[in-house]
Order: C-alpha cells, then sequence, then structure tokens
C-alpha cells in the first residue's frame, strides 16, 4: 500500500508541488515567528548579561511594587554612605555606586543624535573598577575622568563623525552641558548596546547631571576570589539599610531576562496570530486538494474495494499520503522558516521598528512544535474527505461521469447562518449591551466561522453578480462564470482562504482608519494649540523642562502649556497619569471639567476622569491611595473630574506633584498659544530658531503634529499588512492549486471545446476569468466583512478614543482591484495547461 | 450488388480531400502505420460512410479530414483550402465556421442546456445563431420539449440528436460522425440516421460518418472499406444486406 500511494503522490507532481508550498509557507510562517523570537530573545539577554556580567552583587533599595511591565520598575535611590559600610564587609573586592539616566547626545553641529527606531538615549556612570564594568570596554581613548568629559558608544561616534578630543553637548533631565570626547566605547564586541546610544560619564558627575548627588541608582558589588555569589549576599544583606536589601548578580541577570521574555511575550503572541492565520489558510488548501484527489480517485477506489480492500485501508492510505505529505512540507517549512525570520527583522528594521539581533537561534523546540503541527494540520484538513473517499459505492464510481453541477447542502447553510446570526448577536451584546469584551471577541470568530461555513450558499448569487460584466465578454466569459459556480464547495473552500486574508487587512485599515481620523478630531475638538512642541522623534522619551521656558521666550508666543506622563499605583491598580501645567491646562486641553477645577491641585489634589470616578464611586473631595515607585505613598484628594478627550489617562496631577513624587522627569509635549495678531509662520521659525539650542525638541504646526501622531499607526499598519499578505500569497497558491485540478478534471470538455473551435487563446482566456470569479468572490466577500469588523471593532475601541468611524474606501478598491490581478497571474499556469488540451482527448473515449 | 471502380463524379464539387495522406503512430520498431497513402474525395451533397475492421484506420481519416490531428505526409483539403499547413488558430477557426462534429460520446458539455450546446460553436465565435435556421434543426431532430434540459437529464439518444443538431446549426460545409450510433440502441440509431438522412437530402448537407454497422452504412450514398490503412473498395447506394456480403467477402 505504501509503495501505491508513494507512487500516486509523484505521478501528481505540480499537485504535490503546491500542496507542499502552501503547507510549507503556513509551517515556515511558524517556524520563522519562533526563530526570531528566540534570537531576539537571546540578543536581549546578551547585552543585559554583558552590562552586569562582573558584578556579582547588588545592593538597592526595595521597590515600592513592581511595575507590571517589563524592565519598567523603578525604585527609590540609595544613599551613597551605604557604600562605606558595604565595603567592609568580609569578602568584597569592589564596590561601587551607579547612576543611570537621560542622556541625548548631540553631534558636533549640535544636531540632536537620534537612535533608529527611537531606541533609548541612556547615560551612565563608568565605574573605575574594570570587572564592574562587565563588558562595557573602552574601543578607543580612555575613560571619562573630569567633570567635564564624556565616553561614548562606537557607533554614535562613527556615524556622526564625532572624533575624539572634540567637544559635544549632552542633554539631560536637567540643563544641558559641554563634555570633551575622551574615548568610545564598545558591548563585548558589539559598537552598541542594542541600538541605544550611550554615555559614560565619571561617578561624580554622573550623579550630578543623571541623578542626585549623593544618591546611586544601585550599588555593585564584586567579590573577591574564593567567595560564591550567595555567600557575598547573605553577608551584605546583615548590614544594608532596612529599606534596602543585597541580591547576587545572577538574580539581577534573571530579573533582566524576565522582564525582556515578558516584554517579548506581546511581539511573541503577535506572530504567532500571524502564523496561526497562516497555517488555517493552509489548511483549506490542503483540505481542497485532499477532497479534488478524492473525487478524481473515486473509480479507482471503487476497484480498490469491489477487489476487496476494505475501507480501512482505503483510509489508511490516503492518511498515510497526508503523514508524509504533512512530514515532508513541513521539514521544507521549516528551511523556509529561517529565511522568513530573516525576512521579519529586516521587515522590522524597514519600518522602523529597530530590535536588537543576533545570529538566529534554530532551537530543537521549533523544529519539533513546527513538524508536529504541519504534519497534524495535514492530517486533519485530509481526514474528513478521505472518510468521505471510503464511502465511495463501487457503482457510484464506475458510472461514466464527468464533474457536474453540485449543489450547496441545506444543512450546511442553516448551520453556518445560525452560527452568524449567534456572532453578531453576541457582537451587538457587547457594542450596545454591557456583555464583557470577550464576547465580542468570541462573537467576532463566530461571525467569520459562520461566513465560512455559508460561503457555498453564496457562490452562486456572487458569481453572477460578479461574472455579469464578464459575461459580456463574450463565451469564455459565460462559461468561467459557470465553470466557477458548478462545484459551489470548492470556489468556496478556495475563495475562503482569500477571504479571510483580505477580511483581516481591510478590517485593519478600517480600523486604523478610524483611529486616523479620531486622532485628527481629537487634536480639533479638544485641543486650543497653534504649536506644538515633541520630542526628536516619535518613541522618544520626551524633552527636557528647559525647552518650555525657551519657547515661552520667543516674542508672539502668548502661552505654552506643557504635559508629562508617567506610571504609578492608584487605589492598588497600575495605571498612566497625565502630569499638566495646572494654569493653561483648562483652557489648552479643553479638559471639560465637569466638577471641580484643574487649578486646585496644588501639592496634594488629583483629577480622575468622569468613567473611573463612576466605576470607583468616587466623589469630589474623596481620597486617593497613590504609590510612586521613587517616593511611596501618597493621599491625594480629588479636585476635579473631567471627561477623557485628549487626555486617555484615569489621573491628572500637575507637573510640579509629579517631580516631587518620582523625581525629575521629561515633558511629553507642549502645546503653544500664539499671541493675537501674531503671524503663525514668523513665530514658528522663531520657535525653531529658538530650538536650534535644545536639539531634544521639535516644534510643529497642526498638520505636521497629526501627521507625527498617527505616523507609528502607520508604521504598524504596514508591518501587519506585510504580515497579513502572506495569508493572501498562501490564498493564490490554493487558486492556482485549484485551476490546475479543475483543468486536469476538465480534460474531455476542453478538448471538446478546441475541437467545436474554441481557440487556445479563448481558452486560456476562460481560465482566468474563471480565476477573476473565484479570487473576487473571496476579495468581495472577505472586504464585506473586513468592513464590518472593521467597524465593530473601532466601535468596541469607543473607550480608547475611537470616537470616529470611516471606511477608506479607495483603499478597499484597490485592495479587491488587486486581488483581481492577483487572480490573472494565479491562473497563468492552467489557463497554459488548459490550452494545451489534446483535442483529440475529447474525441478518444477509454 | 454495384461494385463501381471509385471513379469521382466530375460534376460534384469536393467538400473535403486526402491526396497521398498516411499517418504514422510511434517511432521505429513499435512504428504504427494508421494510414497509408490514402487518397479519397468527399463530394458535396452526399453521405458518404466509412467502415472497416477495428483498427483499419477509420477514426484517424476522420481526424485527418476534420483538422482534428495532422497527418504524416499528404494533404488535406477542405473546400479548396490545404488544412495541413494551417496554424493552430487558423484550423480552429476553420473547424468552428466550416465543420460540424458528433463524437461517439462526451459530445455536451454538462454544465449547459441542450439550447446553449446546439449553438456553442457559434456563440464561441461570438456570432448570432440564425434562429429559424436553428429552429428547424430543432423541429427536425424533435427536441423541442427538451431544449432546457442538461445532458445529464437527457437519454443517450437524446443527446446524440442535440449533437447532430449542434454540427448542423453553423451550416458547416461538411459534418463528421465518428460511430454516432455505437452508443445508442436501434431505436435511437434510426432516429439518428433519419435525421443525417433529411439532412442531406432536403437541406443538401454533406456528411461523413464512420460506423460498423451495416445497417447504419446503408443510410449512405456511398461506402468506403478501409482495410490496414489502405482504402480497399467502395460501394454507392448499397443495401444493408448488399454491405454485409460484401464485409463477410473482404473478410474471407
Ligand atoms: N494515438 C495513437 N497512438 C498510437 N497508435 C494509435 C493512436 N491512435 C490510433 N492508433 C493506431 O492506429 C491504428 C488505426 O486506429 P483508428 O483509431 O483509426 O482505428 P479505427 O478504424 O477507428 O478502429 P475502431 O473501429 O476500433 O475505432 C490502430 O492500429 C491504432 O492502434
Ligand atoms: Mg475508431
Amino acid at each position: 500500500m505504501l509503495a501505491a500511494t508513494l507512487r500516486g503522490m509523484i505521478a501528481h507532481k505540480l499537485r504535490l508541488v503546491l500542496t507542499t508550498a502552501s503547507i510549507a509557507l503556513g509551517v515556515a510562517f511558524l517556524a520563522g515567528t519562533l526563530v526570531l523570537t528566540d534570537t531576539m530573545g537571546l540578543a536581549f539577554e546578551q547585552l543585559f548579561g554583558k552590562v552586569s556580567a562582573g558584578t556579582d552583587a547588588v545592593v538597592r533599595t526595595q521597590a515600592a511594587y513592581t511595575a507590571s511591565e517589563g524592565t519598567s520598575t523603578s525604585r527609590p535611590p540609595i544613599a551613597a554612605s551605604v557604600l562605606g559600610d558595604v565595603a567592609k564587609v568580609d569578602g568584597v573586592r569592589a564596590v561601587e555606586g551607579s547612576v543611570s539616566g537621560y542622556a541625548l547626545l548631540t553631534d558636533n553641529e549640535g544636531r540632536a543624535v537620534v537612535a533608529d527606531g527611537g531606541a533609548p538615549t541612556v547615560g551612565y556612570n563608568m565605574p573605575a573598577d574594570v570587572a564592574l564594568r562587565g563588558d562595557v570596554d573602552l574601543l578607543s581613548g580612555e575613560a571619562p575622568n573630569g567633570p567635564a568629559e564624556v565616553a561614548i558608544d562606537a557607533t554614535s561616534a562613527e556615524e556622526n563623525g564625532i572624533a575624539l578630543g572634540s567637544t559635544i553637548k549632552v542633554l539631560f533631565q536637567g540643563p544641558p552641558e559641554e563634555f570633551t570626547v575622551v574615548g568610545t566605547v564598545g558591548f563585548g564586541g558589539e559598537k552598541d548596546l542594542g541600538g541605544t546610544t550611550s554615555a559614560y560619564f565619571n561617578t561624580e558627575t554622573a550623579q550630578r547631571v543623571l541623578g542626585s548627588p549623593g544618591l546611586f541608582d544601585t550599588i555593585g558589588v564584586g567579590a573577591e576570589d574564593g567567595v560564591s555569589q550567595a555567600e557575598l549576599a547573605d553577608r551584605l544583606a546583615a548590614v544594608v539599610p532596612a529599606d534596602a536589601e543585597a541580591v547576587t548578580g545572577a538574580a539581577v541577570s534573571q530579573e533582566n531576562s524576565d522582564a525582556i521574555s515578558e516584554d517579548l511575550k506581546f511581539v511573541r503572541v503577535l506572530f504567532l496570530v500571524f502564523a496561526g492565520i497562516a497555517l488555517f489558510v493552509g489548511s483549506f488548501i490542503i483540505w481542497n486538494t485532499f477532497t479534488m484527489i478524492v473525487t478524481q480517485r473515486s473509480r479507482e477506489i471503487a476497484l480498490l474495494r469491489a477487489v476487496g480492500a476494505t475501507r480501512r485501508q482505503v483510509l489508511r492510505s490516503l492518511l498515510l499520503e497526508a503523514l508524509l505529505l504533512g512530514a515532508a512540507a513541513s521539514a521544507v517549512g521549516i528551511g523556509l522558516g529561517l529565511l522568513v525570520a530573516k525576512g521579519l527583522q529586516l521587515l522590522m528594521d524597514v519600518v522602523g521598528i529597530s530590535l536588537p539581533s543576533t545570529s538566529l537561534q534554530l532551537e530543537p523546540r521549533t523544529i519539533i512544535v513546527s513538524m508536529l503541527v504541519g504534519t497534524l494540520v495535514t492530517v486533519i484538513a485530509a481526514i474528513v474527505p478521505a472518510r468521505r473517499a471510503t464511502k465511495v459505492l463501487p457503482v457510484e464510481a464506475l458510472r461514466e461521469s464527468t464533474p457536474g453541477a453540485e449543489r450547496p447542502s441545506k444543512r450546511r447553510a442553516i448551520i453556518g447562518l445560525a452560527i452568524l446570526v449567534a456572532g453578531v448577536a453576541g457582537m451587538l451584546a457587547n457594542l450596545y449591551g454591557d456583555a464583557p469584551l470577550s464576547v465580542f471577541g468570541i462573537g467576532l470568530l463566530a461571525m467569520m466561522i459562520g461566513v465560512i461555513v455559508a460561503l457555498p450558499l453564496a457562490v452562486r448569487p456572487l458569481s453572477s453578480l460578479i461574472g455579469a460584466p464578464i459575461t459580456l465578454r463574450g463565451m469564455p466569459g459565460e462559461l468561467a462564470t459557470q465553470n466557477a459556480m458548478r462545484n459551489p464547495r470548492r470556489t468556496s473552500s478556495t475563495a475562503a482562504a482569500l477571504m479571510i486574508g483580505l477580511t483581516l487587512v481591510v478590517s485593519m485599515s478600517v480600523f486604523a482608519s478610524s483611529m486616523r481620523a479620531s486622532f485628527g478630531d481629537v487634536l480639533s475638538d479638544r485641543l486650543s494649540a497653534d504649536l506644538y512642541l515633541t520630542g526628536p522623534s516619535t518613541q522618544s522619551p520626551g524633552f527636557s523642562p528647559s525647552v518650555i521656558d525657551a519657547v515661552a521666550a520667543v516674542p508672539g508666543v502668548d502661552k505654552v502649556s506643557a504635559s508629562g506622563f508617567g506610571m504609578a499605583r492608584f487605589d492598588d491598580r497600575d495605571a498612566p497619569f497625565t502630569a499638566v501645567d495646572p494654569a493653561t491646562a483648562e483652557e489648552m486641553m479643553k479638559l471639560h471639567t465637569s466638577e471641580g477645577s484643574v487649578r486646585d491641585l496644588g501639592e496634594n489634589g488629583i483629577m480622575v476622569a468622569r468613567s473611573a470616578a463612576t466605576s470607583h464611586g468616587w466623589q469630589l473631595g474623596d481620597t486617593v491611595t497613590a504609590a510612586f515607585a521613587a517616593s511611596g505613598e501618597h493621599q491625594l484628594r480629588i479636585v476635579g473630574i473631567y471627561d477623557k478627550g485628549w487626555i486617555r489617562e484615569d489621573y491628572i496631577i500637575s507637573l510640579a506633584q509629579r517631580t516631587a513624587f518620582a523625581g525629575p522627569q521629561l515633558l511629553l509635549m507642549g502645546l503653544v498659544d500664539v499671541a493675537p495678531g501674531a503671524e503663525l509662520a514668523t513665530v514658528q521659525a522663531a520657535v525653531a530658531n529658538a530650538l536650534a539650542d535644545h536639539p531634544d525638541a521639535l516644534v510643529l504646526d497642526h498638520a505636521g503634529y497629526e501627521k507625527q501622531g498617527i505616523g507609528f499607526l502607520d508604521t504598524m499598519l504596514t508591518f501587519v499588512t506585510v504580515m497579513l499578505l502572506l495569508a493572501v500569497l498562501i490564498a493564490l497558491l490554493g487558486i492556482v492549486n485549484t485551476l490546475a485540478l479543475s483543468v486536469f478534471e476538465r480534460t474531455r470538455e476542453l478538448g471538446l471545446l478546441r475541437a467545436v473551435g474554441m481557440t487556445r487563446g479563448q481558452v486560456r482566456a476562460m481560465v482566468r476569468w474563471e480565476s477573476v470569479v473565484i479570487a473576487l468572490i473571496g476579495a468581495v466577500s472577505g472586504a464585506a466583512l473586513g468592513i464590518v469588523i472593521g467597524l465593530a471593532l473601532s466601535r468596541a475601541m469607543q473607550v480608547f478614543g475611537i470616537n470616529t468611524l470611516t471606511v477608506p474606501a479607495a483603499q478597499l478598491a484597490l485592495y479587491v482591484a488587486l486581488a483581481a490581478v492577483a487572480g490573472v497571474l494565479a491562473a497563468v499556469g492552467p489557463a497554459r495547461s488548459a490550452a494545451n488540451v489534446d483535442v483529440l482527448r475529447a474525441v478518444v473515449t477509454d | 450488388m454495384t461494385l463501381t471502380t471509385g471513379i469521382p463524379r466530375v460534376t460534384t464539387a469536393v467538400a473535403a480531400r486526402t491526396v497521398g495522406v498516411s499517418k504514422l503512430y510511434g517511432m521505429g520498431d513499435a512504428a504504427v502505420t494508421a494510414l497509408d497513402d490514402v487518397s479519397v474525395d468527399m463530394l458535396e451533397g452526399q453521405f458518404t460512410a466509412v467502415m472497416g475492421p477495428s483498427g483499419s484506420g477509420k477514426s484517424t481519416l476522420l481526424h485527418m479530414l476534420a483538422g482534428l490531428d495532422r497527418p504524416t505526409s499528404g494533404d488535406v483539403y477542405v473546400g479548396p483550402t490545404e488544412i495541413t499547413t494551417l496554424k493552430d488558430t487558423a484550423l480552429t477557426l476553420l473547424r468552428r465556421d466550416r465543420i460540424g462534429f458528433i463524437f461517439q460520446s462526451f459530445n455536451l458539455l454538462p454544465t449547459m442546456t441542450a439550447a446553449e450546446n446546439i449553438v456553442l460553436p457559434m456563440r464561441i465565435a461570438g456570432r448570432r445563431p440564425d434562429a429559424a435556421w436553428v429552429d428547424s434543426i430543432v423541429e427536425t431532430v424533435g427536441l423541442k420539449d427538451r431544449l432546457s434540459h442538461r445532458p445529464a437529464e437527457l437519454s443517450g439518444g437524446q443527446q446524440q440528436r442535440v449533437a447532430a443538431a449542434r454540427a448542423l446549426a453553423s451550416r458547416p460545409q461538411i459534418v463528421f460522425a465518428d460511430e454516432p450510433t455505437g452508443a445508442l440502441d436501434s431505436k435511437s440509431g434510426t432516429e439518428l440516421l433519419t435525421f443525417l438522412r433529411t439532412a442531406v437530402t432536403e437541406l443538401g448537407q454533406t456528411v461523413v460518418m464512420v460506423t460498423h454497422e451495416p445497417t447504419a452504412a446503408s443510410y449512405a450514398d456511398r461506402v468506403i472499406f478501409l482495410a490496414d490503412g489502405h482504402i480497399v473498395n467502395e460501394m454507392h447506394a448499397a443495401t444493408a444486406d448488399e454491405i454485409l456480403d460484401h464485409m463477410k467477402f473482404l473478410g474471407s
């Protein structure tokens, strides 16, 4: 039986290649995703490992709380006086405090040195003890020593032509200062730390410009030979102050790497979702292929059955075929996966999401998972058609038959419609009732499944509709339309693959366009600014407060309203807050304060959003407990309740409070009001001029700010679309596959058509139009479904500020047109083989 | 019994002819000579039957004349046109516009109704069928009440009559039929043959038909006998018994 199976597979090479390709592509995506996230994880770990390599123990204050997301846990600083106590402990070889913070380098012309993709710009103190530096080593020059010396990462130096000995300005949260570049730094062979820019100062200077004199972030300890990390930490624990702790260097590394995994989890899940989609789409093709294989072989199978093969044997043979195919294709897919990982890396670079990287990591886990998933999906997709095959009665199969029209089953249609209706009901219950978001999600999924199940029902009407203009192109068009609808189940599962891809792409673009429109609306409705101050890139952490003073002094500027952002724990729940300037916020940000006033924030006030107040049952005058990592708990009195508009956070405090609670921080943006009578363009130019000394900030007009604000959205959208296009590509392979098999099935028919006078060109046109009809069924239904889902999704995200629903009609029309073109391309091969069918094949009876 | 010498009547125009046509299949030792230097004229307005033992080259001859296949050597004319040198498209158009076919089976497109199948060649050409003419043919083959049926809903005999109607609907110069009654019972066969005979007698159609059955051949004006790729004889206006006798004579 195995030999027969193998021979059968090899006999249909094209089918084999196409089916293998569709499985392999799905698996490639899965494997690529795993490879890429493993690689990124390792790269991050290497980076952090490099920095903490030489440290055996760390003394630090206990965190007020551990922030739920990743690396952002911040602690109060530790007093420098602890250093002396630690140094006395037995087994300690070296002790040094460490300080790090925001430091933006500028080049010799004073322009900001911005890292790719907005990676952080960080300053550190350079430990005097070489071992405590870890893998940070000087590549040229020497370590910073004096108060006006800096060593910078080699990449920043090379790419910006900053020579040793030259003087550059470095911007901090406090006032900027000038430094002489005395050295360049590398990190265990790399010229930068995962794309970030680094500035190293001597410890005293670092404390002054990055932190506060007399305080350190943490204290690093090196052990004498023969003292283990655990021993050292134990001994240190005895001497550190009550609010501090001593942990091993290994523990700190582990914390870092855990935090990284946590950060990467989102990326990993995102990629796995795409891989799942690709495999799901691929399984339609496998399903289709096996269905057609079985139809074509029904005679052969019936013959086998007639001569005594049991149902089991036939089933086993077909499943064996699926197993072999699945395993082989999965192996190919894993190979392709390495390419996919490389491609994704490139793609992320291109769209501006820059992540550290190392050589590609192919873990055994990746191989096992990919092989299992690919093979299983194939076998499962083959089970139903294979079971159907074994039910073929010998008489049925031996009857002279050409595949004719087939009606979609009523039962299937009813089931599909029922699932669809239930799904829509679930979505509506969330949107207009008070069902939770999870009901919306399940409803959405149900809706898609319902459409897929019921799609055969729509094939006829859709084909007639789409075929109407094609039919005008004469006989080939008419036959194409008929061929597309003669087997609704096959057409629908071929089109469904494309439909899924398009649904996702379209719903993303509808969602994005609604988001964009909402952003534009909120800018004009809820802000009253003439000019906007922002950081140099969308992902920059912000700019120094000194920028505000510089801009306020520009003639023609009436008011500047600064704002910042932060994380704290309010009533035991982590939440972001906005920090504003109480004097100008109400007017410039149109807070829509319904009770109280932002001017009353004072030292211990807080504003809460109406929605948060309602859900917590808060009233004006109530107290909210807010915990800040740097300063612990504060009791804040509610002085105002506002409606969310431009400000999406639940809490507002003043900038002065933020400095008091969380230490000096950067500003995120400034809104500039131009004095009446002053000309906007002139003032903008004057502000830009004033910012020449402040390369960490930009001035933008309304259009410019709108563009920057949605820039990141566009980046994400491009990324997601490119990923989903892979699913579309697989779907197109499915069309090629279906057409190729249909052409093979219809050999006699094609011969007949050629005999009675259809030219090769007409035959090609016929196959091409059929392909276009199938592609358009998928594209049109996908676009329709995508619009519905995109709008529903936007509506569901209303709480996040999406208030305007729009449909990007031109873009959608383009997608549909592209699908039609893709249909034409998919038909090239099958059309050629159809045109080359031997005319006599129709005449000769077997 | 009217044994003639096979000299064509000079008064009648030639609808199709082969001149020294040979067809070889395969190469070297395995080569089969399906037709060996065959020259034959098919006269306009005549019903010609081609007979001969299985494997004698009947179908091959028909395929050559109908432009479905190309000879290894020799020339084939349809009307005045020499077709062996025609390019594929020109040959296809010639089949579409000037030739009608009835095959033994699988004559019809399963997705189309009888009516649609009948006008298929004209629709392929993008021409409007002559409605009166098509009606008269449909009337003659007796398919009026079956026009909206698909092939799967028609009997074998009805299917062959639809095929015959299609072959004649475009007013071809010549109609070729390869064992059109092969899969039919005698009643259906008789209906089809009567129809072809009527087409020749009343409409002046030219028909060339391959058949095994003396009864079928007796509907023809002329019967050509093939054996081993050669034309061995021909008869005119023969009865079924005469043909059967001649076949026995050839067989012995
Ligand atoms: N495609 C082909 N390849 C090889 N040999 C062929 C091919 N077609 C026909 N032949 C051979 O050519 C010869 C003539 O075949 P043809 O089909 O013309 O016979 P026929 O008279 O129509 O027979 P039948 O009455 O059985 O239909 C036979 O020996 C046949 O085996
Ligand atoms: Mg034959």
